[in-house]
């Protein structure tokens, strides 16, 4: 499992494959000043070739437009590689914002990793 | 007046919102705000102060951000984010359309989106040279 984490900006990005999946544990808070990490791994790992990403939200308690715009921004890189992205795991204030702001009819939103990696690609 | 106005001033820039954050949260507590209703709190102030980062100093001038928060009454928290930039009303920023697809959606324009969601009450006021946003919460729906 490969890790990557800031205590200053308290957001914690851990990686893990599963059935051909790349996922990232995302946890802690998505704000102005962190949320560039997100991109930068997401880039990181499709430049790597790496553009089946399922991203676990369950840690994460907070999020602003900063942290939205990542999502987007990953979701229209992997679009354009005929790449796939797969969230999961949102709750609390999160699921809200996600709701509020019309991203989970964007996005292909689950409840876990494990119903994330199984569905079938459509 | 059930808690006198408290006001924090700090630079204008993105590492300044801990500290905003931290100090609206006390303004949370002083008005015995629920937990949802300070996470609420917590992505208003940091959407303005963004917003204040982002337009009201343009180029490689500085300025700063004053946020004041008050408690009218039990329950009840308003908070005012100031700048003296440029004259910019960020109500007037034309809503996002929720409808479309990850293609077609800009990659911005929600954050104004989730003030207005979130805020029980909202205004902007142009007034001698400062931009004065002003927004309420309150513990119940």
């Amino acid at each position: 499992m490969a890790s990557q984490q800031n205590d200053k900006s308290s957001l914690s990005i851990q990686s893990t494959e599963i059935s051909g999946w790349t996922v990232l544990a995302v946890s802690g808070r998505m704000d102005a000043e962190n949320a560039p990490q997100l991109q930068e791994k997401c880039d990181e790992l499709i430049a790597q070739g790496h553009t089946s990403l399922v991203i676990d939200l369950g840690g994460l308690t907070y999020i602003s437009s900063m942290g939205l715009r990542t999502f987007l921004a990953v979701a229209k890189t992997l679009q354009g590689k005929g790449g796939t992205l797969r969230l999961c795991g949102l709750k609390g204030l999160v699921k809200q914002i996600f709701e509020i702001t019309g991203l989970t009819q964007s996005f292909s939103i689950h409840e876990t990793v494990e119903s994330a990696v199984l569905e079938a690609n459509v | 007046m059930f808690c006198a106005p408290r006001s924090l001033t700090v630079v204008a820039k993105p590492t300044s919102l801990r500290a905003v954050t931290e100090f609206v949260r006390e303004g949370a507590v002083e008005a015995n705000l629920p937990d949802e209703r300070v996470g609420e709190l917590e992505v208003m102030v940091d959407e303005l102060i963004m917003n204040v980062c982002n337009h009201a100093y343009p180029g490689d001038s500085m300025g700063h951000v004053t946020v004041t928060y008050s408690v009218p009454s039990p329950g009840e928290l308003s908070v005012e984010v100031a700048d003296q930039g440029v004259e910019f009303n960020p109500l007037e920023a034309k809503a996002p359309d929720l409808t479309l697809s990850i293609e077609a959606r800009p990659i911005g324009g929600l954050g104004i989106h989730l003030v207005k969601t979130f805020a029980k009450s909202l205004a902007y006021r142009r007034e001698e040279g400062w931009n004065r946003l002003t927004f309420g919460l309150s513990a119940g729906l």
